[in-house]
């Protein structure tokens, strides 16, 4: 029964495994803690998957549980960069790194992304990953109305960073 | 005009290519692998710290002193400031445990972060006790000195002291001592679990009021 359980699990998460690495490359910044991050995550998926009931999708269990793990329980900060303020990591960028092209423009949008706290980032993560917000706001713990608002602060400074 | 996250949302998915892949085998052999998160944590520090003072009377020496006390009539009030402490110990040990089972990685980030926060201030509100116990018997301490020669006197050396100098100095010496041991103890032992706690849940905190502005 448990070896069963050990297959069926591992087999889910192969199969969905780019979720984890996805969060692990928002929050970490370099190889070792992105494998340290992602070991972590598989643990704490491991341990929560007896209480998975197959009512939801697989990947949407997956979404809690690995940002949960990110944004709370991983402790090792080490090798983390310094989260800042928005409007400081904005005006840096603005300053030294503006160009024209879309490449460009797109690099110094994930560099962006990378720089926002915690909380932030998660929120871009799910935008990017196509959730609603229904979805984002059931994932954080906090209403709609204030994800959507949250949501679209980061979208103007965004646009602000690129159309400056 | 176009959502600029839109435009990063499409090239997002389009990174899926460039990621790491990893095998079945990788991946279940870290199953097996210990967690290091910051709930486990809490947890194996919380033990240390009920642990660590009942260790205390392991020491031989801390065992000779029940004799003193016994000799010299402390041990009625030791005893009972003793039970009342292991009340309270086993209830701490009851909240903490009944929390802790409510941590579950499968919360909203927010509900997770709250119970976590409230598992450690379970912990925090022992270690205060214990700490104001251990205070309370510097002070017992303290008036046993003052008002019971007998007791300063069944100290190991202070007999044979009192040729030399007078009882009343070596009993303003032990008071001082008992009040300034008592709180040098507190503080230090208070100092090391703020700055413990502190270090491990920075980065909790700070997250969770991120997200408790959001709510503003």
């Amino acid at each position: 029964m448990n070896k069963e359980l050990e297959h069926q699990f591992v087999t889910e998460l192969e199969s969905n495994q780019n979720i984890v690495h996805k969060v692990c490359t928002l929050y970490t910044n370099d190889r070792d803690s992105h494998n340290d991050l992602f070991q972590e995550i598989t643990i704490q998926l491991w341990k929560a998957y007896p209480k998975f009931r197959g009512d939801s999708k697989f990947s949407t269990w997956m979404y809690r549980v690995a940002l949960n793990t990110a944004i709370t329980l991983y402790r090792k900060s080490k090798r983390r960069i310094q989260t800042q303020d928005y409007e400081s990591v904005i005006f840096k960028i603005k300053a030294d790194e503006y160009d024209e092209t879309e490449e460009q423009q797109l690099k110094l949008m994930y560099k962006a992304v990378k720089q926002l706290g915690d909380i932030d980032k998660a929120l871009v993560f799910l935008y990017l990953e196509d959730k609603d917000y229904s979805e984002i706001s059931e994932t954080l713990g906090i209403t709609e109305v204030n994800a959507r608002v949250k949501m679209n602060r980061i979208k103007t400074k965004l646009r602000t960073i690129l159309n400056p | 005009m176009t959502d600029e996250l839109d435009l990063l949302k499409k090239d997002w998915q389009k990174k899926e290519e460039h990621l790491p892949k990893l095998s079945f085998n990788d991946i279940h052999t870290m199953l097996w692998k210990k967690s290091s998160s910051i709930v486990k944590w809490i947890l194996i520090i919380s033990i240390l710290e009920i642990l660590l003072p009942q260790l205390l009377y392991l020491i031989p020496s801390m065992k000779e002193g029940m004799e003193i006390y016994k000799q010299a009539g402390v041990s009625p009030y030791f005893f009972g400031v003793s039970a009342v402490y292991y009340i309270g110990v086993a209830y701490f040990i009851y909240q903490f445990y009944r929390r802790y089972k409510e941590i579950s990685v499968l919360d909203n980030a927010k509900s997770l972060m709250r119970k976590i926060i409230k598992t450690r201030r379970t912990v925090k509100h022992y270690v205060i006790f214990s700490l104001s116990v251990c205070f309370i018997m510097f002070v017992i301490f303290a008036f046993f000195i003052y008002f019971n020669d007998a007791f300063l006197l069944s100290i190991e050396g202070v007999s044979e002291r009192t040729s030399e100098v007078s009882l009343e100095k070596i009993k303003t010496a032990a008071i001082l001592a008992m009040i300034i041991g008592g709180i040098a103890f507190t503080i230090v032992l208070g100092g090391i679990y703020f700055l413990l706690y502190g270090l491990l849940l920075k980065k909790l905190k700070r997250n969770y009021s991120q997200l408790k502005k959001l709510e503003v």
